[in-house]
């Protein structure tokens, strides 16, 4: 049978189409963007380096990247925390481990718009069932929408509730472990904890590396829930990047500006991880490699 | 077979001839079809599909295709004229951010016969213009009253309203009204008002937010006149004659009155209806003045407007000017109040007490100019000033912090403007 060596590549062909028009393409045209001066309507002219300039001498650029800081530090840590916390009481196989399974990756698939309303129910101050519950504890109600420094805190407890996906990847590489290992520490005298700190964490640890990079990649670019909890609010407490990015581009008609406030957030993201990959090599451990 | 050829083409040729007079005879007249977009839905967007109808029974070859574009009305339009696919004609407020896109319709209304602008309150007319130029006619509009609580006026022994009070009667009746233990208060206001809005306090008061050529900010967000207006209200705050409204965490103004737990509340002519619905005894009243000064209410008004670059520009004209100034057209609209001077009339609200302190307010206003049309980048500007007024009140700050604040925001908002 004649084989045409061009047929793989007709294969991958729509694939490779996909991916200029709808994510290489606009990945370009926004950095040709961002030197522009771009209007939504009206006439673009060219202003080189301008927008990066004004960037930093923006306050509610700093604003912005304070807010989304404060959420990146306390998410990223506490989801891959809480992650890894259920996928271990998933994991061993009791009666309803199946039905825990199930509710704990449920609010993934719900929209983040449903999120959002069922959660400003969960934090109003007067009724919300959070503060009912802190009531019963003795403590007075929080003002987790409307106090500043409450906002970013409530966002995080909404996102983590969302944290299926995490779970998933850690459960797998949970159910990866070799048995053996743990029967040989246990013989050893080793007790849970330190089963789990020597064996579990080094052997899952590559999923530790790819959880913390995929929430940290997400987290940078939380938008939703800040958009519809809180609105940014209250001043600018809860004003995340994607935020001042997307006021920037369709409410203030500046188009360019928030093409260059994007790639300043990409060239954030690729330092961050880079430093993560560099770093991992003291505390990841391949079994393959060994 | 040559026979049969020689015959059919001179009979081909026939009815070919038969053929091309029939369609030439037979096809009507052409029809312009105008796209029309409005940031209505439900009742309202019926109405205005209502007279799109009446118009093409005016105009036979014309078709007015009405769009609901709904919440996402700016970015829809943005969209559409990004595609160089605008509607022709559509409604429009916010003349700085849109005006490069639409047709100066000055030379339009020159050669008009049948518009007579002298019917059209001046005051609405000005909101219509950008740059001094005319982007687009009055549709409707609002000003700002204060509607008042009968009930627990009497209850209180308190005097309606006189025909030209102060801000100083209004605290005082809001003094008697209070009564922190059954949580009823003399007034509410929202945490976070419109900046667009609550302009109509600093005008009253004799200030603006900047200069007349909406490049300077320094002395006039941060002016006298500024600290004192929201001096008045955190002062009725620390009093606690008065409550905040607004956002997910307070409840709303609307509802507040209609339970009968505020006194005196500010806003436009969307609240009618519910309260008279809710079969409430209220008043309208025009705003209190500040002592010696004279008052003025911001307007809410919608207008429309002929994309630049429409290609049935004379149709979308005819459309415009039936929508604006047929006075059956303006009738049938619901929601905001008739811009024209004449109709306000015909519809008896110039002398019902319900509508009438809308009209004096507008009578008022001849002379305002919100500061967001004087910079196409203002709405930055507004967007701070939203924060810092909620940081302002939520604080309840006098007029020390309220300076503080105001000076960090003309600094902050400076670059914005260049």
């Amino acid at each position: 049978m004649k084989y045409n060596k061009y047929i793989p590549y007709l294969f991958i062909l729509p694939w490779i189409i996909g991916l200029l028009s709808f994510t290489l393409g606009p990945l370009i045209f926004s950095c040709i963007m961002s030197f522009y001066d771009w209007p939504i309507v009206g006439k673009t002219n060219f202003i080189g380096l301008k927008n990066y300039i004004d960037m930093f001498q923006d306050p509610l650029f700093y604003n912005a990247l304070k807010a989304t800081f404060r959420y990146v530090l306390l998410y990223v840590p506490l989801n891959t925390i809480f992650a890894l916390f259920c996928a271990i009481l998933i994991n061993p196989k009791f009666r309803l481990t199946s039905m825990f399974k199930v509710l704990f990756f449920l609010p993934t698939i719900v929209s983040g718009v449903a999120i959002a309303i069922v959660w400003s129910w969960i934090y109003d101050k007067e009724y919300g069932i959070l503060n009912y519950f802190l009531s019963l504890l003795g403590i007075s109600g929080i003002n987790w929408l409307g106090d500043r420094k409450w906002s970013i805190v409530s966002l995080v407890i909404a996102s983590l509730w969302t944290m299926g996906n995490t779970m998933l990847i850690f459960l797998a590489a949970l159910k990866n472990v070799p048995i053996e290992l743990y029967e040989a520490a246990y013989i050893d005298g080793a007790t849970n904890w330190q089963r789990f700190l020597k064996i579990t964490l080094p052997m899952i640890s590559p999923s530790i590396l790819f959880n913390l990079i995929t929430t940290l990649i997400s987290a940078f670019q939380v938008l939703t829930l800040a958009l519809l909890l809180t609105g940014g609010g209250p001043a600018r407490s809860s004003y995340v990047f994607a935020m001042y990015v997307y006021h920037n581009a369709f409410r203030y008609s500046q188009l360019g500006y928030a093409a260059a406030n994007a790639w300043f957030m990409f060239i954030i993201i690729f330092i961050l991880t880079m430093i993560l990959f560099k770093t991992s090599n003291l505390w990841v451990y391949y079994e393959a490699e060994s | 077979m040559a026979s049969k050829e020689k015959r059919s083409l001179p009979k081909t040729l026939f009815s070919l001839l038969i053929f091309l007079l029939f369609i030439t005879i037979s096809s009507p007249q052409k029809i312009t079809t105008i796209r029309f977009a409005t940031w209505d839905t439900g009742e309202l967007f019926q109405i205005e599909q209502a007279i799109a109808k009446n118009f093409e029974k005016l105009y036979p070859n014309i078709k007015v295709q009405v769009e609901s574009y709904g919440d996402n009305f700016d970015q829809k339009l943005a969209a559409s004229f990004g595609a160089k696919n605008p509607p022709d004609v559509m409604y429009m407020w916010d003349f700085p951010t849109y005006a490069e896109s639409l047709l100066p319709l000055d030379d339009l209304i020159k050669n008009e016969k049948n518009i007579n602008l002298n019917d059209y309150y001046p005051a609405v007319l000005n909101y219509c213009k950008y740059e001094n130029k005319y982007y687009g006619l009055p549709v409707g509009f609002t000003s700002h009253v204060v509607y008042w609580n009968k009930d627990l006026f009497k209850r209180n022994n308190v005097q309606p309203p006189s025909p030209n009070w102060t801000w100083d009667e209004l605290i005082d009746k809001a003094k008697k009204i209070t009564n922190p233990s059954q949580k009823i208060y003399g007034f509410a206001f929202p945490i976070s008002p419109d900046p667009y809005d609550f302009e109509q306090f600093l005008w009253s008061n004799g200030g603006r937010y900047c200069s007349l050529d909406g490049k300077e900010i320094e002395g006039y967000l941060n002016s006298k006149e500024m600290i004192e207006t929201l001096a008045l209200f955190t002062k009725m705050l620390r009093e606690g004659i008065a409550v905040l409204t607004g956002t997910q965490q307070i409840q709303s103004g609307g509802d507040l009155f209609k339970a009968g737990k505020v006194g005196m509340l500010e806003s436009g002519i969307w609240r009618l209806p519910e309260f008279q619905e809710a079969k409430l005894n209220f008043g309208v009243h025009i705003l209190p003045a500040f002592k010696g000064k004279k008052v003025k209410s911001i307007l809410n008004v919608s207008a429309i407007s002929i994309a630049k670059d429409s290609k049935n520009i004379k149709e979308a004209w005819e459309f415009v000017k039936y929508y604006s100034y047929n006075k059956d057209a303006i009738k049938m609209r619901k929601g905001d109040l008739p811009t024209r001077k004449s109709v306000a009339s015909e519809m008896g609200f110039l002398k019902d007490p319900y509508y009438q302190p809308f009209y004096k307010m507008v009578e008022a206003s001849k002379d305002t100019v919100p500061s967001f049309n004087l910079n196409r980048n203002m709405r930055k500007v507004y967007d701070e000033l939203a924060v810092t007024i909620e940081k302002i009140f939520s604080e309840q700050a006098d007029e020390n912090k309220i300076k503080e604040y105001l000076n960090e925001l003309v600094t902050t908002c400076k670059r914005f403007l260049k």
